[in-house]
Parts: C-alpha cells; sequence; structure tokens
C-alpha cells in the first residue's frame, strides 16, 4: 500500500510536470484570472492600480485653492488618473474616446470664492451613462473628496476664528489691563492731588502766617506806642481826676468815721432801750444791722496818692503772636474728580466679546472607517481575489487532476493495469490525493507569493498560518474532486458537471464576491462548503489582520468537511473503479 | 468439447509460497485454471461457463468475434473483475483483488493502449516495474530490456504521445512484460498496428513463452493463433465453441483446401474430369471470365488439377490455394464470420 500510494504519488507529478495545459490552468489561469479581476474590480475596492487606473479628465476654470486641493486629492487617488483639459469638448472627446473615463469633473470659475464667501458650491460631473458602475465608483470618492475639502475649508475657518479669537481676546485682555493702569493712574492722581491740595493749604497758611505776623509786628509796635501814649494820656487824665476826688473821699471818711461813732452810739441806746421794756423787750424787732464801714486801711487807700505807674502793655513778638493766634486753618476746595470709569460696563463688554461666546462654524458630518480588527480599513482587492480566485481554480485543479485523471486512467487502461500490478485502488486513490493534496498546497502558496510580491496582497501578522487553510481546502479540494470523478464517469462530463459546481461553490462560499452579498438562504447554504470557511479564515488572517487562532476553527471545519468528501469519494470510487 | 478440452491439461500445480510470492514453476505446470466462468453485466449474460487451463511456456489464444467475452474473461483472469461463478486459479492459488502478491506475478496487456501519454516509454516502464515490486535500480535494467525487446531503445526517453501506433503497442506490451510475468495476458495486442510491430509482437510473445511465462493471447485475428498459439478457444456470445491445437480447431471445421484458378477465357469443357478428389463448386460466368473454383480433398491434389489444366490446353493466369483455417472452423461451428473487418495486412 504505502510502496503504491508512493509511486502514484511520485507518478502524479510526472504527469503533472508533463502536463501543459494542467500547469496552465494551475498557475497562469488563475493569475490572468485574479490580475483581470482585480484590476477589473480593483478601482472600487481602491485598490492601487498603477497605468489601469480610471482616466478623470479635469477643467479647471476656477483657478483657486478649491481647485488646487480637488486636484491634488486626485493626484494623490490611486484609482484615478487625471487629465487636466481646457474645456468641455476635449473632456466629452477623452470620455467617449477612452474605455476606463467615466466622467468629467469640471470646477466652475468662482468656486473658491464662492465657498470663502459661506455660500454652497458645486462641482460639475459630466458622466457617461452607460459606465454607471464605474461612475459610482469615481463618485464615491469624489464625494468623499467634496467632503474633505470642505471640511478641510470649515477647518481652516475655525481656525483662522479660533486665532482671531484668540487675538480678540489678547487684544480685550490688554484694552482691560490698560483700563485697570488708568485706573490706578487715576486714582494715583487724585491722591497727588489731594496731596498737592493738603500742601497748598499748609503753605498757604504759613505764607498767611508770615505775612500776618510781620503785620501783627507792625501793629504791635504801632499798637505798642499808641497804647503807651494812651497810657501816659489816661494817667495824666486819672491824675488829675483823682486829685479832684479826693478831697471827696476824704469828706466821705469822715462821714464814715462819724457814722462809725453813731452806730456805737446807737448800739447803746438800743441797748438802753432793750432794757427799758423790760417783759416786752422780746417783742422788740431787732434793729437793722449797719453795714460794716470800710477798714480804715482801706479808706486809706482810697486816700492814698493813685500811683499811675502804669507799665505800658508788653505786646508779644509777632512769633508769640502767630502763636497765639486762635487755630484757623485753610481749605482749599477740592480738586475736581476725573470723571468715573465705566469700569465693571465696560468689562462686561469686554466679556461678551470673548470668542468663546461668538457664534461658531457648525461642523460637518462625515464618517471614518474604522475597521472593528483594528486592521486597515483600505482594502486591496487582491486581498479579496488572490484567495478566491486561487480556491476557484485550486477546484478546478482538481478536476483535471483527479476527476480527469482518474476517468482518463480507466479509460486509458491505466488504472487496470496498476491494479494488476498491484496497486490497490485505496492506495492508487490516495496516491493522487496525496500528490494533488501537495500540488494545491504549492498552488495556493505560488498564488499567494505571486500576490504578495505583483500584487501587493496582505499576508497578515502571521503569513505561516495561511497554510493551514491552504491545507484544509487542498484537502477538501482534493476529496471534491474524487466526488466528481464518481458523478460525473465520463471524460466529457467531468467539466460540465465539476466546472459547474467547482464554480458554483466558489460563488456561494464568497471566492469571487464577499459573502454578505448574497441572501440569507444562500448564506445558509454556504456554510456547508469549505470555500466559504476556507475564505472566511483566509480573510481573518489577511483581510482583517486577526490572530492566528481566528483561522484555525474555519480550517477544522474545511478540514470536517472535506473528510466527509473523501468519505463520500472513496466509497462512490470503490464501487466505481474497484 | 469441454470435457476434451479438459483432458487436454495436465502437470503439476506451483505452489504459493507462504510469502505469496510463485516460486519459480517448470515448464509444462498448469499456472492458470479457469473454471465454469460465469460473468453478466445486468441482464446480459457475458461469460457463459468459459473453462480454460494455461500451462507454463504455454501460449493459449483466445479466439471470437467483437464481443464475445474475450475481454471479459481475460479481465476475469487478470482479477480484474470477479466472477458471478466460477474458479480461477493462478499458480493454485485464487487471487483476489488483495492478494497483491500473486497479482504482481501477472502481466496484463490490455486491448487498450494502457499507457501515460504525457511520459516516456522508459518512464512507462519503470513506473509498472516499481509497481511490481523491482527495485529501482534493477527496474531500470529491466526497462532497458523490455525496450530491447520490443525494439523501442532508441525511443526510451520519447513521449509515449509522440510514438507511432504500432510503437505504443509495443510499448504496451513491453509495459506487460517488464517484470517478467509467470502469467501473461494479452488482450488482442496488434489492433491497428502495422506489420512490422505486429512481427515483432508475435515475436516478443513467443519469447515470452518460451522463457516459460504461461500466455494467454486473445484476438479476433486467427492468423495469430496459428502462428504463435499451441492450444486456442474458439469463443462466441460468452462460450467456448471449441477448444484444442490449431490442427484440432481447423479440423473441427470440416472444411477442405479451396483452389481458385483463372483461365485465359473459358477452360475447356470436362478438362478435369477423371481427377477424384474434386469438386467444382464454382463455373465461369455469363461474362466471360474464366475464374473457377475446386475443393479439394487434400493439398496434394493441387499439382494433379494444374497438370490436367495444361493438358487440355487451357492457359492458367492464376491461381489460388486456400487451406481451410480457424475462421472457415469458426463459421462452420457458429455460422457467423469471425471478424468483422479483416484488415489490409493479412
Amino acid at each position: 500500500m504505502l510502496r503504491t500510494i508512493r509511486l502514484t504519488f511520485l507518478n502524479e507529478f510526472r504527469l503533472l510536470a508533463q502536463d501543459r495545459v494542467g500547469l496552465f490552468m494551475l498557475l497562469l489561469a488563475p493569475i490572468v484570472i485574479i490580475a483581470v479581476a482585480g484590476f477589473s474590480l480593483g478601482n472600487i475596492y481602491g485598490a492601487r492600480m498603477g497605468a489601469h487606473t480610471y482616466t478623470v479628465p479635469l477643467i479647471d476654470d476656477d483657478h483657486g485653492a478649491v481647485a488646487r486641493a480637488i486636484l491634488d486629492a486626485l493626484v494623490h487617488e490611486p484609482a484615478v488618473t487625471v487629465a487636466q483639459v481646457a474645456n468641455l469638448d476635449l473632456a466629452r472627446a477623452i470620455i467617449r474616446g477612452r474605455d476606463r473615463a467615466p466622467l468629467a469633473i469640471v470646477i466652475p470659475a468662482g468656486t473658491t470664492a464662492t465657498l470663502a464667501a459661506g455660500r454652497a458650491a458645486e462641482v460639475v460631473l459630466y458622466v457617461d451613462p452607460i459606465k454607471r458602475l464605474e461612475i459610482s465608483a469615481i463618485e464615491f470618492r469624489i464625494g468623499d473628496l467634496c467632503r474633505r475639502i470642505t471640511a478641510a475649508a470649515q477647518d481652516q475657518a475655525r481656525t483662522r476664528l479660533a486665532h482671531g479669537g484668540a487675538d480678540l481676546r489678547a487684544r480685550l485682555t490688554r484694552i482691560s489691563a490698560n483700563l485697570d493702569a488708568l485706573q490706578t493712574g487715576v486714582a494715583d492722581y487724585q491722591r497727588q492731588l489731594t496731596g498737592a491740595r493738603a500742601r497748598a493749604e499748609k503753605d498757604l497758611q504759613a505764607q498767611i502766617r508770615r505775612q500776618m505776623g510781620a503785620t501783627i509786628d507792625a501793629l504791635r509796635v504801632q499798637t505798642q506806642a499808641a497804647v503807651e501814649k494812651s497810657i501816659e494820656q489816661a494817667r495824666a487824665s486819672i491824675a488829675t481826676e483823682v486829685s479832684a476826688r479826693r478831697g471827696a473821699i476824704a469828706a466821705v471818711t469822715d462821714y464814715l468815721v462819724a457814722l462809725q461813732a453813731s452806730e456805737r452810739d446807737f448800739d447803746r441806746w438800743f441797748a438802753a432801750l432793750k432794757a427799758a421794756a423790760g417783759s416786752h423787750a422780746g417783742a422788740i424787732p431787732p434793729p437793722p444791722s449797719f453795714p460794716a464801714p470800710p477798714a480804715q486801711t482801706a479808706l486809706a487807700e482810697l486816700v492814698k496818692p493813685i500811683d499811675f505807674a502804669i507799665a505800658p502793655p508788653h505786646l508779644p513778638p509777632v512769633g508769640d503772636a502767630a502763636s497765639a493766634t486762635p487755630a484757623w486753618s485753610i481749605e482749599l476746595p477740592p480738586p475736581p474728580s476725573p470723571p468715573a470709569l465705566p469700569s465693571p460696563q465696560l468689562r462686561a463688554d469686554l466679556e461678551a466679546l470673548a470668542p468663546a461666546a461668538m457664534p461658531v462654524i457648525p461642523g460637518t458630518l462625515g464618517w471614518a472607517e474604522r475597521t472593528v480588527t483594528g486592521a486597515s480599513a483600505n482594502v486591496n482587492s487582491f486581498d479579496q481575489y488572490v484567495p478566491g480566485f486561487g480556491i476557484t481554480f485550486l477546484l478546478i485543479g482538481m478536476l483535471m487532476g483527479i476527476s480527469l485523471g482518474l476517468i482518463d486512467e480507466r479509460d486509458w487502461g491505466t488504472l487496470a493495469r496498476l491494479r494488476v500490478s498491484g496497486a490497490s485502488l485505496a492506495g492508487t486513490l490516495l496516491g493522487k490525493l496525496l500528490a494533488r493534496f501537495l500540488v494545491g498546497m504549492l498552488q495556493m502558496i505560488v498564488l499567494l507569493a505571486i500576490g504578495y510580491w505583483l500584487f501587493g496582497v496582505s499576508l497578515g501578522g502571521y503569513p505561516a498560518m495561511l497554510l493551514l487553510p491552504a491545507a484544509a481546502i487542498s484537502f477538501a479540494a482534493a476529496a471534491f474532486g474524487l466526488i466528481i470523478a464518481c458523478v460525473a464517469r465520463t471524460h466529457d462530463s467531468v467539466m460540465p458537471i465539476g466546472a459547474v459546481v467547482a464554480m458554483a461553490m466558489s460563488a456561494i462560499g464568497g471566492c469571487w464576491w464577499p459573502l454578505d452579498f448574497e441572501p440569507s438562504w444562500m448564506r445558509a447554504f454556504a456554510q456547508f462548503l469549505p470555500t466559504t470557511w476556507t475564505m472566511l479564515a483566509f480573510n481573518n488572517l489577511m483581510i482583517r489582520d486577526l490572530p492566528a487562532f481566528s483561522a484555525l476553527w474555519p480550517s477544522l471545519a474545511t478540514i470536517t468537511l472535506g473528510v466527509v468528501f473523501l468519505v463520500v469519494g472513496l466509497f462512490g470510487a470503490s464501487r466505481l473503479y474497484d | 468439447m469441454l470435457a476434451q478440452f479438459a483432458t487436454v491439461q495436465s502437470g503439476a500445480s506451483p505452489r504459493p509460497s507462504r510469502s505469496g510470492r510463485l516460486v519459480s514453476v517448470p515448464n509444462g505446470a498448469t499456472l492458470l485454471e479457469a473454471i465454469a466462468l460465469r460473468k453478466s453485466y445486468g441482464s446480459r449474460l457475458v461469460l457463459d461457463g468459459i473453462s480454460l487451463a494455461v500451462n507454463a511456456g504455454e501460449v493459449v489464444g483466445l479466439l471470437g468475434p467483437n464481443g464475445a467475452g474475450k475481454t471479459t474473461t481475460l479481465s476475469l483472469l487478470a482479477t480484474l473483475i470477479e466472477p458471478d461463478s466460477g474458479t480461477v486459479r493462478i499458480a493454485g492459488a485464487i487471487p483476489s483483488l488483495r492478494h497483491h502478491a500473486l497479482r504482481r506475478r501477472l502481466g496484463f496487456v490490455p486491448q487498450a493502449i494502457a499507457l501515460y501519454p504525457s511520459l516516456s516509454g522508459f518512464q512507462n516502464l519503470e513506473l509498472f516495474a516499481r509497481l511490481h515490486g523491482i527495485s529501482k535500480r534493477q527496474a531500470r535494467s529491466e526497462c532497458m530490456r523490455a525496450l530491447e525487446e520490443v525494439g523501442l531503445t532508441e525511443r526510451a526517453d520519447d513521449r509515449v504521445a509522440t510514438l507511432s501506433g504500432g510503437m505504443q503497442r509495443r510499448l504496451n506490451l513491453a509495459c506487460g512484460l517488464v517484470h517478467r510475468p509467470d502469467l501473461l495476458l494479452l488482450d488482442e495486442p496488434t489492433v491497428g498496428v502495422d506489420p512490422q510491430s505486429r512481427e515483432q509482437i508475435l515475436e516478443t510473445v513467443r519469447r515470452a513463452a518460451q522463457g516459460g511465462a504461461a500466455v494467454v493471447y486473445s484476438t479476433h485475428y486467427m492468423e495469430e493463433v496459428e502462428r504463435i498459439c499451441s492450444r486456442a478457444l474458439l469463443i462466441d456470445r460468452g462460450k467456448v465453441v471449441a477448444a484444442g491445437t490449431v490442427a484440432e480447431l481447423i479440423a473441427l471445421g470440416g472444411r477442405q483446401p479451396l483452389m481458385e484458378l483463372t483461365f485465359q477465357g473459358a477452360p475447356p469443357p470436362a478438362w478435369c474430369d477423371g481427377l477424384a478428389g474434386i469438386t467444382q463448386i464454382a463455373v465461369p460466368g455469363a461474362n466471360g471470365n474464366g475464374k473457377i473454383a475446386l475443393q479439394l480433398e487434400s493439398f496434394a491434389l493441387v499439382s494433379p488439377v494444374l497438370e490436367r489444366a495444361r493438358a487440355a490446353g487451357a492457359q492458367v493466369l492464376e491461381f489460388n490455394v486456400h487451406s481451410p483455417n480457424l475462421s472457415d472452423a469458426f463459421i462452420a461451428l457458429t455460422g457467423r464470420a469471425l471478424r468483422d473487418l479483416i484488415p489490409d495486412s493479412y
């Protein structure tokens, strides 16, 4: 058995090496189809297409920043090659004349100014209606481009506004600071005015005092002299008067002495009266008392010569006079107050001018793609088509290698000869399956390598892990080839039956387009196809950039289906070929 | 007849070794026995009690028209299919589909050119040699020997698809011989080949038998049977209608030699009267051709007939003697022609 497997295995490689058609179908055909599909539909995915991009004629009547932005963005758009033309006629000629020119872009004059003025502007697209799919793809990009340009313009306006606001705020801050400084200056000035006023009052007081002192001194001298003169005159007058009245006073003094003697005589009389009244003495009222006569000394004084040695009044010096002057103050009128600054109101007004309170430009509502897995959202179409068509041609390769190979060997008679040679059918089949499994693996590896080098497909973070789904689908496809060999039975019916089944499995399994394009019943059916699980594994690793284990379960599902295929295929082959 | 055939087989059966490989087989030993083989495909009975025995060093022919059951018989003998009933013994053992060691002693040359057309002759030979258990080193020398036997040494490395039909047939034969089989089963190995290749094939088969192989040679060319087969079975509609040596089979047909003569003008009347053992079965036609046919009791009458014609003054332009053959025997036994088409080479 092992010998049969080994020899059949090696013989398969010999046969394949001589089979140019088989090799073509294994390698060149899938590359051609992958390239065709990838380059045809790559623009829709946004792949880098090199020379195979859409040509988009562009007429720039604006010559402004918007036109430059559109042109710059389109130049960097991998799916588009811009052909700048002078007028619409040339653009029409390009669209009519080239297959890959679905539309022309006209940027009308004044677009930049219109946008800058805050009004809506439009870019006009002249489309070729029969190229609707390409138009949609380009329009999608231009729509996104317009959104980005508008957003960028708004961002710039917002930035300018923010800068203006900041500048305004700085100016307001400076004004506020200047106001504060002005207010402080006014207060200082007021304080200085008050001090100056006080000093002026003091100086004025001193000056007045000095002038008053001098005046007082002069007045004092004059007054002194006048007083002394008056005193002398008074003294003389008094002396004259006193001399006149001294005789009168002597008479009075004599009268008083006589009076005093009379009083004493009265007292004695009264005492005699009372003694004479006896018991009625009590009824006699006391006599009125006589005022006591001035003392003799005092009376002597009256008669004493008047000494008019009146000292002239002594007038204090000016200083003393000034100091003796009662306190008085000179109050100058207060300086006029500066007009009050309207600071609180002004500050409130300034606050009201703050940018935060200013109306803002509404932002643009756009979208941003983020893959749920963290991988790049920009998918290379070949990431889908290299494994997808690789699987398709793997299945077709199995049809040729196993289904046709087995039927051919039966028809040639080599199968019978192998069996007569002692090679068991099981060993022969296993050798074939093993060889084709390995060929399938190599085919997938080569296609992925070519996809990597030629089309830039992503191998994900775990390139080695791609071998697992490749091995799984190679195994399942080999078993599938065995089933087709049992179902088709004849050489001529292998390709019609097998190719239909293989292509249906590929299409339904998501090899040609994403599985979500399909209706739910078809997706439910797809769960029973190895292609579905294999594409899931490849997509997980290559597009979603998921960890290595993400390919494990899909690959196990593929292998499980492959085992089912193998059991069915071996059972059928044992009945048909044994 | 079957009973008679059964008595033909002789010699002791070789015994398989414990490992299943055959021990050496002496010439004359019965290597293949088939007893009362029956096979049907659906309701169609293809073989109806075929029995045969083949000894080592012997070539036994299976002769019959297309559809007689020759290929089915060989497929049963090669153990590719199993009979509905009956037994096949190879070297005394009943082979089965899984008796690989025994099957490796078989050399099978199918009617179709069972070769990989994209491989070279050498590669085809090497593959089958290796499958028969020959080591890689030995396989090389055996392949070269087989190529030499069929005269294809110079084309050893050419792809089969580039070889002529005759060369492919020879290579087809070589693939059945490359491992020096004890039992060689050939299913119409000369169909559609040129005379040169036919000779080469027949010579190769003969050498194989001389080398000790038991050969079963299926064909509808009775001439090939007559040339290389020591015994033959005439098969028709799945049955053996006759078996024995070629001479025995021809004799079973009961036919006599036929002599055709073409005269210049009409032959003289009663020119052969008096010759015993001659029966005129065709007379000159009304259109004046001078061709007549005589049935002879033996070849010995050819010369007397010619002498009598010359004596009668007749001018013989041409004469042919047709000896009775297996085809005649087959027609006699079945009422059907052996071949639908006779190739130009015969």
